[in-house]
């Protein structure tokens, strides 16, 4: 006899077992509910009416019978009529990242996710070890042979390669091997390789960006691509084609260690343009040296040398220190206690205020910045964003070597681009304010513009006056090599020597433009800023007139084109009727 | 009354089955087959749709394939090395002009000579011409 034998006796709990009882009255409501079903068909015989009790029990097994069937035919036609379509289409690639393209502002590709697959391999289903390794090994060179010989040798499914692209598959695919199967994953690729390799970045396998615009936007271009449409910056591939073309031919020709272009658009602030030489293959960035993944327009310091008196002159005719016609004195050099400030071409003479910007007199601005003073030149240098990184969206963007203080010699140096090392980019955000009637305003990446208000910075008049003078040293200054036919095109040359352990070396200097054009017309006309420095040549003049002059005439001279500028003789000529 | 003749329908039989019997087993029957067969059309078609999105992600994958070959292949710097490489240079300013221009521009290229080669037509029509127009105010006032 079991316990389970209905027949047996059993006392109602509770009764003989207090120990239930003790532990909880709930479980003793329990027992005694689950004894009271046990015994009803008894109680219902000893009441003398069994077929009641019998009626009740199976109505209940039914009622139970449709409401499990209910549901059931409730549940199907909701799978049936109501479940979202087409939800197995969802997920078709595993890995895929969540990446949008980028495209220039026209459009034009210049990064995508591609397919590519992981090699896997079954060593138990590989018939013949010695001939996969060796047939694996010809299609895909680049294997390593000790992780293929370790996979094969294993005991279980492995992953050979990773990366594998289309054709590398299909090649693999071709030798019809056993046991080698292949997964889709999903990888960054930039279609352009070296070009505008540092501006584009990259981003990491997991989908994250790592460095420039992929690191800047990273965010937008996620969501950007969750939505599957592709996210525009602001440069113009042609533009950048050009740009980086006639830098990359330059720099190799004087033997320059590093070259920078920038090209932005003066009334808005978006760049168009920007290059860093020496570059590098975008999609092999491992292999890419520290010297060419540098990207020197946001992330080098130079001492910019005379392109700054840009800077000093403007100031002093923004506050009004001098006009145009002012006299300066420049016929001997200018003391500062024991210093003794020359010019590199001396004239020996009184200078106006226009001679002192075409002759780039250094001891004309450093009387400028003498009695200007230090808060007055502090103040604008910070509204000129010399002073702090520049404002962009990439993160690369470095703070300048600011002077540790503000005396007169300091302020001398400053005058003509010493004493401040400042990045490219500072120094085409400062230029891009001084030309577009005086307001400062953040570069962007984005087409469109950062749409930042931006400060004022200088008066319109000054910057007109700036733009006139820019043109004039075009015209009969030291910038005439950069004069690209009918696009007046204004601008300032710079020359610097570096600082070489301590002292500054004439062999080891940077040549310099920055420009505007066209540099006539009302303030908010179409107008764009061009800056050229070459880092270090080598080889023939070190002078920004006659090394980065000539590359800004070029590139304004192919870019006018694509910007929609007409060529156009300087408005005092008699204009010609079409 | 009226429960009495349900009662009968309902107890009608025929070979001994209930019609109503009858009548529900072929219902059945009939719902059965037609389930099948829209379930059988249904996975026939989610196959053929499933089939067209994997053609369609794939053909997607090779769009983008292509679009990147493309942009590697039409890339500035690969462009205008072919170009110099083919003796190709960028249009020097001077032999550029506007649509506006090209007024000013063809005069140059037209034919000189052509005046003295037809004297006698053109001076015909320039003889008619005066009298053309002389002739109106004399019909005029011969209408008067």
């Amino acid at each position: 006899m079991t316990t389970q034998d209905p027949r047996a006796y059993r006392p109602a709990p509770g009764a003989g077992r207090p120990l239930t009882s003790a532990v909880s009255p709930w479980l003793r409501w329990l027992g005694e509910a689950v004894w009271f079903v046990e015994h009803a068909f008894e109680r219902a015989r000893a009441d003398a009416r069994p077929e009641e009790d019998t009626r009740v029990r199976i109505f209940l097994i039914r009622a139970v019978f449709v409401a499990i069937f209910g549901a059931l035919a409730l549940g199907a036609a909701h799978a049936a009529l109501l479940a979202p379509a087409g939800g197995r289409g969802a997920a078709h690639v595993a890995g895929a990242l969540q990446r949008a393209d980028l495209t220039d502002r026209n459009g034009a590709l210049l990064a995508t996710n591609i397919t590519h697959y992981g090699l896997y391999i079954d060593p138990a289903e590989v018939w013949d070890r010695d001939a996969a390794f060796r047939q694996i090994r010809s299609a895909l060179p680049r294997i390593s042979a000790t992780r293929l010989r370790r996979v094969l040798d294993g005991d279980r499914r492995l992953i050979a390669q990773p990366g594998l692209t289309p054709a590398e598959r299909q090649a693999i695919h071709a030798l019809a091997l056993g046991g080698v199967s292949f997964e889709p994953e999903d990888r960054r690729v930039y279609p352009l390789n070296t070009s505008a390799a540092h501006l584009i970045g990259s981003a990491d396998t997991g989908g994250q960006g790592v460095s420039g615009v992929e690191l800047a936007f990273n965010d937008p271009i996620r969501a950007a691509g969750a939505n599957g449409e592709p996210f525009a910056l602001s440069i113009d591939l042609r533009v950048q084609g050009v740009l980086e073309n006639e830098l990359a031919a330059t720099a190799s020709e004087v033997g320059a260690k590093g070259a920078v272009g920038i090209i932005a658009d003066a009334r808005t602030g978006e760049i168009l343009g920007m290059a860093s030489y020496p570059s590098y293959d975008a999609n092999r960035r491992g292999q890419a040296s520290d010297d060419a993944a540098l990207n020197r327009v946001t992330s080098a310091h130079y001492e910019m040398g005379s392109v700054f008196k840009s800077f000093t002159i403007a100031i002093a005719l923004d506050k009004g220190l001098a006009d145009l016609d002012t006299p300066i004195d420049a016929s001997k050099p200018y003391m500062i206690g024991n210093r003794r400030i020359q010019d590199f071409h001396a004239t020996n003479k009184i200078l106006s205020l226009e001679e002192v910007y075409l002759h780039s007199s250094n001891i004309g601005t450093s009387r400028l910045a003498v009695e200007m003073g230090a808060d007055s030149m502090r103040s604008y240098f910070s509204k000129l964003g010399l002073l702090d990184a520049a404002p962009i969206e990439l993160r690369e963007s470095a703070r300048p070597r600011r002077p540790r203080d503000w005396s007169d010699s300091t302020r001398a140096s400053m005058s003509f681009g010493y004493g401040i090392m400042i990045t490219p980019l500072q120094m085409t955000a400062a230029t891009v304010a001084l030309v577009n009637g005086g307001v400062y305003r953040p570069l962007s990446l984005r087409r469109g513009g950062a749409g930042a208000e931006g400060h004022r910075v200088i008066s319109p008049e000054t910057s007109t006056a700036m733009r006139q003078l820019m043109r004039a040293n075009v015209l009969r200054g030291s910038g005439g090599q950069a004069n690209a036919a009918g696009l007046r095109v204004g601008g300032k040359t710079g020359s610097a020597n570096k600082l070489v352990n301590g002292r500054y070396d004439a062999s080891h200097g940077i040549g310099s433009f920055a420009a505007v054009f066209p540099a006539d017309g009302p303030a908010d006309a179409q107008r764009y800023v061009i800056f050229v420095l070459i880092d270090e040549p080598s080889q023939g003049s070190r002078l920004g007139g006659a090394i980065a002059a000539p590359v800004v005439g070029r590139v304004a001279d192919r870019i006018a084109g694509f910007l929609n500028i007409q060529r156009r003789d300087d408005p005092p000529a008699p204009v010609v009727v079409p | 009354m009226i429960a009495g003749s349900v009662q009968r329908l309902f107890n009608w039989k025929i070979r001994g089955i209930r019609w109503i019997e009858i009548i529900g087993v072929v219902c059945v029957a009939a719902m059965v087959f037609s389930v099948y067969v829209a379930k059988a059309a249904a996975s026939r078609e989610s196959a053929t749709i499933s089939q067209l999105e994997r053609q369609i992600a794939e053909n997607g994958q090779r769009v983008r394939l292509l679009r990147a070959e493309v942009a590697r292949l039409e890339q500035p710097a690969r462009l205008e090395a072919l170009s110099r490489n083919a003796g190709l240079a960028p249009v020097n300013a001077e032999r550029e002009a506007d649509v506006v221009e090209l007024s000013t521009l063809k005069p140059l290229h037209l034919p000189a000579p052509v005046a003295p080669v037809v004297p006698a037509a053109d001076a015909a029509p320039a003889a008619a011409a005066p009298a053309a127009a002389t002739a109106p105010p004399a019909n005029a006032e011969a209408v008067r």
